[in-house]
This record gives C-alpha cells, sequence and structure tokens, in this order.
C-alpha cells in the first residue's frame, strides 16, 4: 500500500499551499526527516519533510500548482513494495455556515408609547390606551396613568410571595415607617421654583403642526362684526322649546351651521392648498376647536362635526356637546379628530373680543369668534343698545384672495343676522 | 440574645482565625500581615496566634506571591492571600484570571483551585486614581471564579467563611471605608451562602439593587426619598458570582420600578449586567426603562470635594429612583 | 564522542559555590530504559507533526524534538511523587513522568480520551497521579506555581505532618521566560522562604524568532542571573543525558536535604521552529547541521553499544516497539470519541450552580490505578 503525501497544513491558517520546488525525483530513497519539497503558505515559505522512509514514486502535484490541504500530492512506495497504482482523493471537510434570519422590524404605533407594565395593566383592566393622555416623557403612557383610570389604591409589601425566606436585619440607620402610598396625583412644585416639565403626546403634536401651519401657509386676517340680536332672540325662543329634549343651542352651533352653509356658495373654503393645485372637499365638515382643562393636561383638541351642512342646528348642538364632553373626560377618537375642513374657534365663552387664530392644515381658513358684546351700535341711524359679535378670518392667501374672503364674510353676515334662513 | 457589637476588620479576622483553626491547611499571606498586624489591622495578632509559618508576610511582589499561592493551591492547600489593595491586583492579573480560575478547566477537573484573594476595593478615602479601584466589572466577567462584597460585618465574617470553605477560587471584596463600621456578629458559627441576596429594606414603589458600600448611600437615598413619598425597596446582592437574579425579579415584579447602583464605572460594569438581566426577566413588568447609577466616568480624582461627587453618593440615587419612577 | 567523554570524565558540577560531585550513572538496564524514553518522544513528536498537519491537531502545537534528553535525565533524579511544572512544549515530559501516550495525543486531538478531557490541548498536559502540574501556556508563568508547589511541600512535610521538608519540585523554563517578571518574582520569593524549587532553564537559544543575544542581556551567562537573588546555579550539556543526569542527581538529592532552590541551565536546541507555523528562517542550515551531529538520542545509542553491549538490533527492536506504541497511541485517540456538548459547562466549578455542572475526572485517572 503506497503511502500518501498530502498538502500539510504549515499553519494555523493556512488554507491552501503552492508546491514550489520538488527536491526529490522518482526513485529516490526518501528517510524520515528527508526534505522533499518546499511549499509555499499563507505565512511563509515552508519545507516539507518525509515522516517516513521508502522510495519516492509518483509526483501527483507538480511544481507551481497550488492545492487545497489534505490533497494528495505525491506517493511513496515502501522499500519491498511496487510502484503506486490508485490515488484516493480526501476531501477537505466543507463548513457549512448557517446564516441567521433578519430579525423582523416592529411597527409601532405613531406618537403613541406605552410602558410594558402599563400596557399590561391596561388589558387587564380593559382600558382602551387611546383616550389616555400619558404623563410619561414623550407622552408615555405610564402605570400611574392607567390607574388612575382605574382609580385604585396600590398595596405596599406582601404583594409577591417569594421563594427564598426573607430576613431583615436591622438597618444600621433609623427610618420613619413605611406609609402605604396611593398613585394620585405628582406633587406639585412650590411656586417661585424654576422647573422643566416635559412636553406631553398632544403639546408636541399642537406645536408641530402650527409652527408648520404658520411656516407654510400665508396667514392673513379679515375681520367683521355682526349684529347677533336677531340670532340670539331666535335662540332663546328654539331653546325654550327644546328644554324637553334637552337640546341646548349655544351661538357657536348656530356659527357652525352659518360656516357650513356658507361653503356651498363659496367652496374655496372648504379647500385646501394642494401644491400644484386647490383641493376642493366634497363633504363640509366642520372642526370645532375644545380646550382641555388643566387637570387634564392642557392643550386643545379640534373636534370634527361631519357633514355640518347637512345636519339641522339640533344635531349639530348635540354633537358638539358630545363632543367636548368626551374630549374633556376621555379623549376623542382619531376619527373624532381628523378630516375636518374648515375650523372655528370660540373664545366668546372668556369673554373675549377680538383675537387671530392659527390655521389648521390642511384647512384653508380659520374663524376666530369672540364673544357677543353687548354695547351701544348703530341701527338704522338710531344709537341703540346692541350686541355684537366679531370675527376673525384667518386665511390661507394661497387658495383664498382678499376678495374672496370679504363675500363670505358677506354670506355670512347675511346667514347670522337672519337666522330664520338657518332653518331651512 | 444579646447583640456583641464588633468592627467589621473584626469580624474578618474572626473568620481567618476560626476557619484556621479548624482547617490546618489554610493560611494567610501577603504584604504587613503578620509582624505589622496588618495594614490595616485586619489580621491583628494573627501572628502570635499561628505562628510565621501560617501567617507570612511577603514581599511587594503581587504577580509572584499570588501565582505561588495558587501552586500551593493546586496541591491542596488553602491559602488566603490579602492584597493591601485590590487595586494592586491589576499586576497579579495573569496568574489570578489565568491559572486560578481556569485550572480545573484546563485540567480536565484534575486540579482545583481552593483559594481566597481578599483586599480593599473601591475610593472615597482621597487615595487617587491609582489605589481607588473598584475591579468587580474587570473580573466579574471570567468564568470559574466566584466573587462576593459583604455589607456589614455580620456578612463580612458569614460570606468569608464560605469563601475559604469553597472549593474554587473567590475574589473577596472589602472596602476600606467600612472596616470601621460596627454591628452585631454571633459568637456561634455560621455561614452566609453565595448566590443568596436579602432585602435589607422593604419598599413598594421602587427596588433598589446595590453591591458593597454603595449601599449605605442607598439607605440615606431612600429614607430622603420616603418624604417624597417614594417607597423603596433595597437588595443587597452579597455576591455577584454567583447573582441572585431571582430575588431581584421577585422584587421589581413588585416595584415595577429598578433603579442598580454600582460603584464601578458604568461601562460594561456588574450594573450593565445586573440592569440586563432586569430588562431581560423583567421586560412586561417594567414602567421604565432600568436606571443605574455609577462612578463618574473619570479617574477617581483626589480633591475631596470632587471625590465625593464622584462617587455613586445620595444625590444620584435620589435622582434616578425619582427618574425611574417619574416623580422628577 | 571526546565531548562526550570529557564531560563523563568531569566529576564536578559547575556550580557557583558549591563543591558538589556527579552522581554515579545507573546500571544498563535504566540506561536502555532512558533510550526507549527518548525514541517515544521523538517518535511520538513526530507524528504528532504529522498529525497537525493532517488537521487533526489544532491552534498551538510546540514539539520537544532534539531536547529529550533535558526532560529524561532530570526526570529520572526525582522521585516518583515530587512535584513538576512545565511552560507549553510538555509532550516529553509528560511522556517521561509516565502518562500513557494515547492520552497525551488524544488530548491534542480535542477527544473525551484527552489527560484533560480534550478541554486543554497541547500546552496543557496535566496528570495528577503522576505530579505534573502543567503545562501552561503563558510564558514565565509557571514559575510562580513551581515556587507555590515547593512551598506547598514544604508545608505539608513541616507543617502539616511535623516533619522535615523532603521533597523536590522541578519547574522548567524556556529561555524566553528569563524576560518576564514573574520568573524574579518566584525566584525572589523561593530564595526567600527557602523553597526546595529547581528552576530548569531549556536554553535552546530562541525564543520564536529572537535568538538569545537579541532578548536577554547576560545571554552567554545565564546560569549567573540566579546570582541577584542568592541561588546557587549550575550549568549542564542538555544534549547529554548521561551527564546530565549525573548533575542532576546530584542537584536534586542536595535541594532535598538543605531545602533550598536552585537554577540549573540546560544548554540543548530544538531541530525543529518553535511552533507548527515556523519556517525557522532566523537560523541557518549549518547551524542545523551542525547541532544535528551532536543529536543526543544519536550520542546515547552510541555510548550503549560502546559500554553496554548493545547490538544496532537491538536499537532497532526497541525502535520499532516505539513505532508501534506511538501508532497504537495514534489509533486509540482517532477512536476516542469527540469530547460531548456536556463538558463545555463542567469542570468550570467544583459545584453545581447555574448553567455549570461541577466536575469530573478525566478517562485517564479512572483507567490506571492510583
Amino acid at each position: 500500500m503506497p503511502i500518501e503525501i498530502t498538502m500539510p497544513r504549515l499553519s494555523d491558517t493556512m488554507e491552501e499551499g503552492t508546491l514550489l520546488h520538488w527536491y526529490k525525483k522518482v526513485g529516490d530513497v526518501i528517510s524520515s526527516g528527508d526534505v522533499l519539497a518546499d511549499i509555499e503558505t499563507d505565512k511563509a515559505t515552508m519545507e516539507l519533510q518525509s515522516f517516513d522512509d521508502g522510495i519516492f514514486s509518483k509526483i501527483i502535484v507538480q511544481e507551481g500548482e497550488k492545492v487545497e490541504i489534505g490533497k494528495v500530492i505525491a506517493l511513496i512506495t515502501e522499500e519491498d513494495e511496487s510502484p503506486a497504482q490508485e490515488v484516493s482523493e480526501t476531501e477537505p471537510v466543507q463548513e457549512v455556515s448557517e446564516t441567521e434570519p433578519a430579525p423582523t422590524k416592529q411597527d409601532y404605533e405613531q406618537g403613541m408609547t406605552i410602558s410594558p407594565i402599563a400596557r399590561r395593566l391596561a388589558d387587564e383592566y380593559k382600558i382602551d390606551v387611546h383616550n389616555i393622555q400619558g404623563s410619561g416623557p414623550s407622552g408615555r403612557i405610564i402605570k400611574r396613568d392607567i390607574l388612575q383610570v382605574v382609580d385604585t389604591t396600590k398595596e405596599t409589601s406582601s404583594a409577591a410571595a417569594t421563594t427564598k425566606p426573607e430576613e431583615i436585619i436591622q438597618p444600621l440607620v433609623s427610618e420613619p415607617e413605611v406609609v402605604a402610598t396611593s398613585h394620585s396625583i405628582v406633587s406639585i412644585a412650590p411656586w417661585r421654583e424654576n422647573r422643566s416639565e416635559p412636553l406631553s403626546n398632544m403639546r408636541q403634536i399642537i406645536a408641530k403642526k402650527l409652527v408648520e401651519s404658520k411656516q407654510t401657509i400665508p396667514h392673513y386676517q379679515v375681520t367683521m362684526s355682526f349684529d347677533m340680536d336677531p340670532l340670539l332672540e331666535i335662540r332663546a325662543t328654539l331653546n325654550k322649546q327644546l328644554v324637553s329634549s334637552g337640546v341646548k343651542l349655544s351661538v357657536n352651533d348656530f356659527l357652525v351651521r352659518c360656516c357650513a352653509l356658507a361653503m356651498a356658495e363659496h367652496p374655496a373654503f372648504n379647500a385646501s392648498f394642494g401644491g400644484d393645485c386647490i383641493y376642493y372637499h366634497g363633504p363640509v365638515n366642520v372642526g370645532v376647536a375644545i380646550a382641555i382643562p388643566e387637570e387634564r393636561g392642557g392643550g386643545l383638541v379640534v373636534g370634527t362635526i361631519r357633514d355640518a351642512d347637512q345636519k339641522s342646528l339640533r344635531a349639530i348642538s348635540q354633537e358638539s356637546a358630545r363632543l367636548s364632553n368626551k374630549a374633556k373626560e376621555k379623549g376623542l377618537s382619531m376619527e373624532e379628530m381628523s378630516d375636518s375642513t374648515f375650523t372655528i374657534s370660540n373664545l366668546g365663552m372668556f369673554g373675549v373680543e377680538h383675537f387671530t387664530a392659527i390655521i389648521n392644515p390642511p384647512n384653508s381658513a380659520i374663524l376666530a369668534v369672540g364673544a357677543a358684546v353687548e354695547k351701544p351700535v348703530v341701527r338704522s341711524g338710531e344709537l341703540v343698545v346692541g350686541h355684537e359679535l366679531s370675527a376673525t378670518l384667518s386665511l390661507d392667501h394661497r387658495v383664498i384672495d382678499g376678495a374672496m374672503a370679504a363675500r363670505y364674510l358677506k354670506t355670512l353676515k347675511d346667514l347670522i343676522e337672519n337666522p330664520a334662513s338657518l332653518l331651512v | 440574645m444579646s447583640e456583641r457589637i464588633i468592627e467589621f476588620r473584626e469580624a474578618l479576622c474572626e473568620a481567618m482565625s476560626e476557619e484556621m483553626r479548624t482547617d490546618q491547611k489554610v493560611f494567610l499571606l501577603g504584604e504587613e500581615v503578620a509582624q505589622y498586624n496588618g495594614a490595616y489591622k485586619i489580621s491583628k495578632g494573627m501572628l502570635d496566634e499561628f505562628g510565621p509559618r501560617r501567617v507570612i508576610d511577603t514581599p511587594i511582589s503581587e504577580s509572584g506571591f499570588s501565582g505561588m499561592a495558587i501552586g500551593a493551591a493546586m496541591r491542596g492547600l488553602r491559602p488566603i492571600v490579602e492584597f493591601m489593595s485590590w487595586s494592586f491586583s491589576l499586576v497579579a492579573a495573569d496568574p489570578i484570571l489565568n491559572n486560578a480560575a481556569k485550572m480545573l478547566y484546563m485540567s480536565g477537573g484534575q486540579f482545583g483551585c481552593p483559594i481566597v484573594f481578599r483586599g480593599n476595593d473601591g475610593a472615597g478615602g482621597q487615595l487617587g486614581s491609582t489605589h481607588s479601584w473598584c475591579i468587580e466589572s474587570l473580573y466579574a466577567n471570567v468564568p470559574g471564579l466566584k466573587m462576593a462584597i459583604p455589607y456589614d460585618a455580620y456578612d463580612a465574617k458569614g460570606l468569608l467563611k464560605t469563601a475559604i470553605r469553597d472549593d474554587n477560587p473567590v475574589f473577596f471584596l472589602e472596602s476600606e471605608r467600612l472596616l470601621s463600621i460596627t454591628g452585631h456578629v454571633p459568637e456561634e458559627d455560621y455561614t452566609v451562602p453565595f448566590g443568596q441576596a436579602l432585602i435589607r429594606r422593604q419598599g413598594a414603589d421602587c427596588t433598589i439593587i446595590s453591591f458593597g458600600r454603595p449601599l449605605y448611600f442607598c439607605q440615606e437615598a431612600a429614607i430622603e426619598l420616603a418624604k417624597e413619598g417614594i417607597d423603596c425597596e433595597i437588595i443587597d446582592g452579597r455576591t455577584i458570582r454567583p447573582l441572585d437574579i431571582e430575588t431581584m425579579v421577585t422584587s421589581v415584579k413588585k416595584t415595577n420600578a429598578c433603579v442598580v447602583v454600582d460603584q464601578s464605572w458604568s461601562f460594561a460594569s456588574i450594573g450593565s449586567e445586573v440592569a440586563s438581566q432586569i430588562h431581560r426577566y423583567c421586560f412586561d413588568d417594567l414602567d421604565n426603562f432600568v436606571h443605574r447609577v455609577h462612578s463618574d466616568d473619570v479617574p477617581t480624582p483626589y480633591a475631596s470635594n470632587l471625590e465625593q461627587a464622584y462617587l455613586p453618593n445620595t444625590r444620584k440615587i435620589c435622582e434616578a429612583v425619582r427618574g425611574a419612577t417619574y416623580n422628577t | 564522542m571526546d565531548k562526550l567523554d570529557t564531560e563523563l570524565k568531569k566529576t564536578c558540577i559547575d556550580s557557583r559555590h558549591l563543591q558538589l560531585e556527579k552522581a554515579p550513572l545507573p546500571e544498563s538496564g535504566i540506561l536502555i530504559g532512558w533510550l526507549r524514553q527518548m525514541l517515544l518522544i521523538r517518535e511520538f513528536e513526530v507524528r504528532t507533526m504529522q498529525a497537525y498537519q493532517n488537521r487533526l491537531i489544532g491552534g498551538f502545537c510546540h514539539v520537544y524534538i532534539g531536547q529529550e534528553a533535558v526532560a529524561v535525565g532530570s526526570i529520572a533524579s526525582l522521585n516518583l511523587d515530587d512535584p513538576i511544572v512545565l511552560a507549553y512544549r510538555c509532550h516529553g515530559h509528560a511522556l517521561v513522568r509516565g502518562m500513557d501516550p494515547k492520552y497525551c495525543m488524544a488530548e491534542m486531538f480535542g477527544r473525551i480520551g484527552g489527560c484533560a478531557k480534550g478541554k486543554g490541548g497541547s500546552m496543557h498536559m496535566f496528570d495528577a497521579p503522576h505530579h505534573l502540574y502543567g503545562g501552561h501556556g503563558i510564558v514565565g508563568a509557571q514559575t510562580p506555581l513551581g515556587t507555590g508547589l515547593a512551598f506547598a511541600t514544604k508545608y505539608e512535610d513541616e507543617v502539616l505532618e511535623d516533619g522535615k521538608s523532603s521533597h523536590v519540585t522541578l519547574c522548567y523554563l524556556g529561555d524566553g521566560a528569563l524576560n518576564q517578571g514573574a520568573f524574579y518574582e518566584a525566584m525572589n520569593l523561593a530564595g526567600l522562604f527557602n523553597l526546595p524549587v529547581i528552576f530548569v532553564l531549556e536554553n535552546n537559544r530562541y525564543s520564536m524568532g529572537t535568538s538569545i543575544e537579541r532578548g536577554t542581556t547576560m545571554a552567554n551567562e545565564l546560569h549567573t542571573k540566579s546570582d541577584a537573588h542568592g541561588i546557587e546555579h549550575a550549568i549542564v550539556d542538555g544534549k547529554d543525558v548521561l551527564s546530565l543526569y549525573q548533575s542532576f542527581k546530584s542537584i536534586v538529592d542536595w535541594c532535598r536535604t538543605e531545602s533550598r532552590p536552585f537554577f540549573v541551565e540546560a544548554q540543548t536546541y530544538r531541530y525543529k521552529g518553535h511552533s507548527m507555523s515556523d519556517p525557522r528562517k532566523y537560523r541557518t542550515q549549518e547551524e542545523e547541521a551542525r547541532e544535528d551531529e551532536v543529536d543526543c538520542i544519536a550520542r546515547l545509542e552510541k555510548f550503549l553499544c560502546q559500554e553496554h553491549d548493545v547490538t544496532p538490533d537491538g536499537i532497532k527492536q526497541l525502535t520499532r516497539q516505539v513505532k508501534t506504541q506511538v501508532r497504537e497511541a495514534v489509533e486509540w485517540a482517532k477512536e476516542s470519541p469527540e469530547t460531548p456538548m456536556e463538558e463545555l459547562y463542567k469542570d468550570v466549578y467544583v459545584d453545581h450552580w447555574g448553567p455549570f455542572t461541577g466536575t469530573s475526572k478525566p478517562q485517564m485517572m479512572q483507567d490506571e490505578p492510583q
């Protein structure tokens, strides 16, 4: 059986070698230790020495050839044997490397974060987290927020049973007795102390939207005063009739209907700037700005009264009230807060006479409504006491020109000062 | 049971002496441990009792005498090697990590290394940056060694006895700042097991996990936070390897908030390890990510005001707990 | 042969202050045993190289070819329970100490049958029953361990058993270790504490590719380095097992009685590279040829034929026996199963905790009577 000389591994990183030069030729007598060849490795040129005695009988790999380690390169026959016949190929073992599957990317809901324990508690208590404003950083919903909703007090100590015996060794420092705490209000910082409060989710959104609005939309304002007496009178009459049904019409409800109806003649007010076009919306959805009380986190949201031009005063009123209450208690859903095409912001209930508002993108206009003030007015050339209301439109000049604005306000005036027309 | 109040250093001395009395194979070596009675007077009186063959003064030669002790341990003796400071162990890192920790494995189970390395670990005495090392985060990474870090006199004695009786190499971390604190230590023989953390203070709002000297800062922080209505649970890990993560996890599942206080620097530290394990086992129970308190990521300064600010002090712990519990 | 004669005729050891007479040679049976040991080492190391090139052995591999006389002659002067500790060129010493070559080969193959269950490798030969304390990879790291082993035997003999120190530890190191601080600390402690450890410097004149003159001060007087620690030193011819044994025996006996350390420089040569990937370009072919002429095995063979009625046929028979033994060892190692996965977490700690599964002894210790 001939002895196979294989390409040796001459360094720990060597994968293949080049046979540079054979020192022996076929027929030479070989002793253990004789140098057979020079082999070039990845690191250096090394000598190949024979481990066995015999006769060099066959060269398989020629000078200059490069082969993988383990491959047979020559044969030696032992002294009492005939020269080589078959050569067996030894295949070096292939390494199979497995690639790990790439991790899948998680989907996150835009703008909403919630801590793991809060999520768990919300599931446990079946609370819809969409209605919660988180008090954690960036509006993160945290355990306290859920528990506030649930309105339970957490118990201290004993909670989970431990598997190990609990030894409590007296601490070296004395301490007051441990009290059970409830997760209620954050301690209010004493005044005169500098402090910073991280933005709630809502404030972040407000900040972003309004900066965007002011930076991208060329705002201008147009103001008009309206004689409110006819409207106030009809309102009082209607409210008396509606007492039994629990509906109470507000001035704002009338204004919502007026603004909505006015859109028919002035479609630009129900449009959005589309970059290279004006996009006219089909439905007339009037957004009403609702202020959230400080205790609930503050800020404002815009609730949408959909198809305001199709709804009766009564329906508008009910919807408006519903949105306002829900916003202040639980918070509005995404659907309730989106798709408005025109917005009304009313500070009249606070006594504000006049102010300007920032357009709520992608609207093209917003009506800032003040209080109906009792003041001396001129009617038919005579000085009388009447109720006047000042309202200011803020407009996107890319969509609505000054003249268009003036005409809209004229239409609005006609509707407001002739409120009977609202009934049809 | 009446209280027997002794110092932390006396507790260490008792542990070593009692073990040396019962097992002749135990002996102590290190710089100044014999005639000087110990650089920090921990081995006071031991030379008189056990003689110079068993309480041995070494030259300043940490690498050499650590290796020598390890060779002796391979034969079955049970040396206790005192480093005057764990800061000096760095020159002996090769023998203590490559030989002691790996001997059993490399020899295929033939030779163990029942050795204890002990010394002062940590900063606070204005000793400067080269003498103020907290080596736990460097060495705890290595499998094959155990690591213990006592909080008070009771644990000092109990843990050191366990370390001496343990057949594996044990790194025992004392603190020069704690040597004089006193506590109750029972007369009778007792040990404190490895791998069993202790709840030092029960609480509901936030779990604070720590080891060794920083626990005292944690206790102070807990008192202060209690005034703000934040109730802290403090867990003393006691041993770093093995780590009793179960006790810590049980606590965090209860409080939903966790702060880890580790006196070493923060990068790749015990704090990162514990925090990582808490995140892993308590992922669905956490209200906030695990907050960590470490010494500042700078070499230890000498100036007293800088050093005190640098340590994982009460102020930092309070801030971290407030952060973890959304009370900032 | 002249050099051999001169060496043999010397009756004293070249030592610093001591007048130590060389020990007499043992009888021929033992000397033939030494020849067999040296042949075994050589054949074993040749097949180790072959196995490495055939990818059966991985990582670092350092063979002892050319230096056999040092291991054989020095270990022959010890008692069976004297501790030995080595650097990483350790196969030869392990075989001489009594490790069956099959466990040694299996260890390098990374099999469960290996002396360290395949978890140590070529550099980490351990043999507890034969008092072999490793096989250590970090240069010089074994020297404090040697001091420690001597400390331990002295402690056991004198403190635990109330007797007199009666063991000697042999701590082998290469010329490269002379540049490591740990060695000087080890010598200082040994000298200070009067520990019976003999530091055996196997000076083969090269640390990897760096010749001794390029790396060490006093390169031609290495043995005098122990003067700095007040430790006795001697030089012996590492290529001549006979005179080496005679010197070593006296030195070992002296250390055993006096419980003092010693530093012996054995001048030798390794024929192969530092390790398997070394092309030896830092030495000339002339130098290698010259060293080859004074091969320790050839010298002993010549001596035995001349002085002890050993025939060339007898030597051939011995050679064949050794070749067979090594071949069988290689086959056994190939058959030995791969170290199983459960060994991964074993022997990390003595006890079971966490993922760690305690410790168990290798097959070598279970097979052989203790």
